[in-house]
């Protein structure tokens, strides 16, 4: 009897032994485009709120940088999926690279320009004659910026275009007075110092004047997703649910309690105005779907790129666009 | 000396751009990671014009820079040799502006000076000064022992004869610092260019990497590469002619 007994624990604990090995998680490499912060409160959300993990993945989610490019690492295989702008997929395409988007994280592109209230609002895109407008020379602001000036029939002449960088102290000087900003992160933290100094701004969005150069997008690897469409649509499962409840303002508090973890730059009052704007780009109304893709705006942003010339042919970027239901 | 500087270069460039090539092809890598040869060729064609215009303007500041940090380093050497209070006091201070990180502090230069060639001539000079500093307060806070105490016994010691005394007699190692230091100030010249600067070839890098494009930071890395070691084979010749003229000079004479 006690030899049965002995047998049956025996057969019992290999069973579990065995039954937990075949649950292990799937590890996934997921590489952000940039650090952490409110703007990636969703990826951030989706992990530490155990979205990956009921999903059967257990997701390494990496800061981004300029230097750690998601595409980069997609085809190095370091990263299974990654967050990369419009700009980057679509000149990745247009090397050869073997990538797709599987899920559109802003709606309406961070990439704006911020102002004193004590200039002259900009109401239609001819209010941008004679403004000292600052640019990233190579950077999408420059491709937006110049497609805006093109649609207004504006020379270059007839604005003042300055080279910026990571430096405000231009725009602090009033060196120069139309700045570039990601309005959820660099904005919110720009409107808040001037605010300090009884100064208040306007934010000019593109968007407002027709233009829709998309921002950050999920993107994997051709290779991931004819080897493991499984493991795709988990991923993009969690990942946008923990997307949906960060952005739902009732989960407000605990999305900033995750956030604050892995962001210290900020204090707890930016984070949570950082939280407002980012969720008014990543879901602007209700009806719209977190990652839903914007099949038009793609489109426009490769016509930007090819009138732009930063691309030498069209890449058809809707074939590589995959709106997982 | 400047053939050799040449050929070296491009043996250490073609290796790199071989090794790049190897890991494409093992990888199966696309052009946007690594760029194939082909592509390579044509931004070669696009660019060269441009980047090489960006190396010169580059290298005119680097040229500036480096004359400015030789002098800074001299100055900040000759005052600190002394192991007295305002000595070890130059020498904490030039230490501690060096410990701090030219990005911390490219607003406040932005400030004080603004956007343009001041900054990146700044940046130049302080990125290549320290090594050239730590270099030239090691030779004048060494006393030449043989030599200067003749001059010390005789009451005929003063300041300038101890700098030149150690500057003469440490000659080589001073030129080959001199020489070594052309490639900080170019570096230098390009972290300036990076942070506070609309020329040259460290913002069409900035440009570059902006848009991930690698094959234009090849061809830039190609042209800084290959006008640094002229510079430096002009330096180290330069560096040899004097060295040649100076010890045929000092036979039997007297300092």
């Amino acid at each position: 009897m006690k030899i049965n007994n002995f047998i049956f624990w025996l057969l019992l604990l290999f069973l579990i032994s065995t039954t937990n090995s075949f649950a292990k998680e799937t590890k996934v490499n997921y590489r952000l485009k940039w650090l952490f912060n409110t703007s990636v409160a969703g990826d951030i959300y989706a992990d530490a709120g155990g979205y990956f993990k009921d999903a059967g993945l257990d997701v390494d989610v990496r800061e981004g940088s300029p230097e750690k490019n998601a595409i980069n690492e997609l085809e190095l295989k370091r990263a299974d999926f990654g967050v990369a702008s419009a700009d980057q997929v679509i000149r990745a395409l247009d090397k050869g690279a073997k990538i797709f988007v599987i899920a559109q994280l802003f709606q309406i592109n961070p990439m704006q320009w911020i102002y004193r209230r004590d200039k002259p609002e900009i109401k239609t895109l001819q209010d941008l004659r004679g403004r000292n407008i600052g640019i990233t020379f190579g950077g999408n602001d420059e491709t937006i910026m110049n497609t805006l000036l093109a649609k207004a029939g504006i020379k270059k002449k007839d604005v003042a275009i300055t080279g910026v960088r990571f430096d405000f102290t231009p725009f602090f000087m009033r060196k120069v007075d139309v700045w570039p900003v990601y309005r959820n992160s660099q904005g919110v933290i720009l409107k808040d110092r001037l605010a300090r100094e009884g100064e208040d701004v306007y934010f000019f969005n593109p968007a407002d004047f027709g233009v829709n150069f998309v921002a950050n997008s999920v993107i994997t690897s051709q290779a991931m997703l004819e080897k493991s469409p499984d493991i795709v649509e988990k991923f993009l499962k969690a990942l946008l649910k923990g997307w949906e409840a960060a952005m739902d303002p009732a989960n407000e508090v605990h999305t900033l309690e995750v956030v604050k973890k892995l962001d210290k730059g900020n204090n707890n009052l930016i984070r949570k105005k950082q939280l407002n704007a980012t969720r008014n780009l990543i879901k602007p109304s209700a009806s719209i779907k977190i990652g839903t893709i914007n099949m038009e705006a793609w489109k426009q942003t490769e016509e930007m790129m090819l009138k732009e010339k930063q691309i030498k042919k069209p890449v058809n970027i809707y074939t590589h666009l995959i709106q997982i239901k | 000396m400047l053939f050799r500087r040449i050929y070296q270069f491009l043996i250490v460039y073609i290796i790199g751009i071989l090794l790049l090539l190897m890991i494409k092809t093992g990888l199966s890598l696309s052009d946007y990671v690594i760029p194939g040869v082909a592509l390579i060729v044509e931004t070669t064609g696009q660019v060269f014009k441009e980047y090489f215009f960006d190396v010169m303007n580059t290298m005119s500041v680097t040229i500036l820079g480096q004359c400015l940090s030789i002098i800074m380093a001299f100055t900040v050497g000759i005052a600190g040799r002394k192991s007295s209070w305002i000595g070890s006091f130059i020498k904490v201070t030039a230490y501690n502006i060096q410990a701090y990180p030219i990005v911390a502090l490219a607003p406040i230069i932005f400030i004080l000076l603004g956007d343009g060639f001041i900054p990146r001539l700044l940046i130049a000079s302080m990125i290549c000064y320290f090594p050239l500093l730590l270099s030239v307060l090691g030779i004048m806070a060494t006393p030449v022992k043989d030599i200067e105490h003749f001059y010390i016994v005789t009451g005929r010691m003063r300041w300038q004869l101890e700098v030149k005394i150690r500057a003469f007699e440490n000659l080589s190692k001073l030129t080959t610092v001199i020489s070594g230091s052309a490639t900080l100030a170019m570096a230098g010249t390009i972290v300036g260019e990076f942070i506070a600067a609309n020329a040259g070839i460290g913002y069409s890098i900035r440009i570059a990497l902006y848009q991930s494009d690698l094959a234009k930071i090849i061809v830039a890395l190609f042209m800084i590469g290959i006008i640094i070691s002229i510079y430096q084979g002009i330096l180290e010749t330069m560096g040899e002619q004097i060295k040649a003229r100076w010890s045929i000079s000092k036979k039997g004479e007297v300092l």
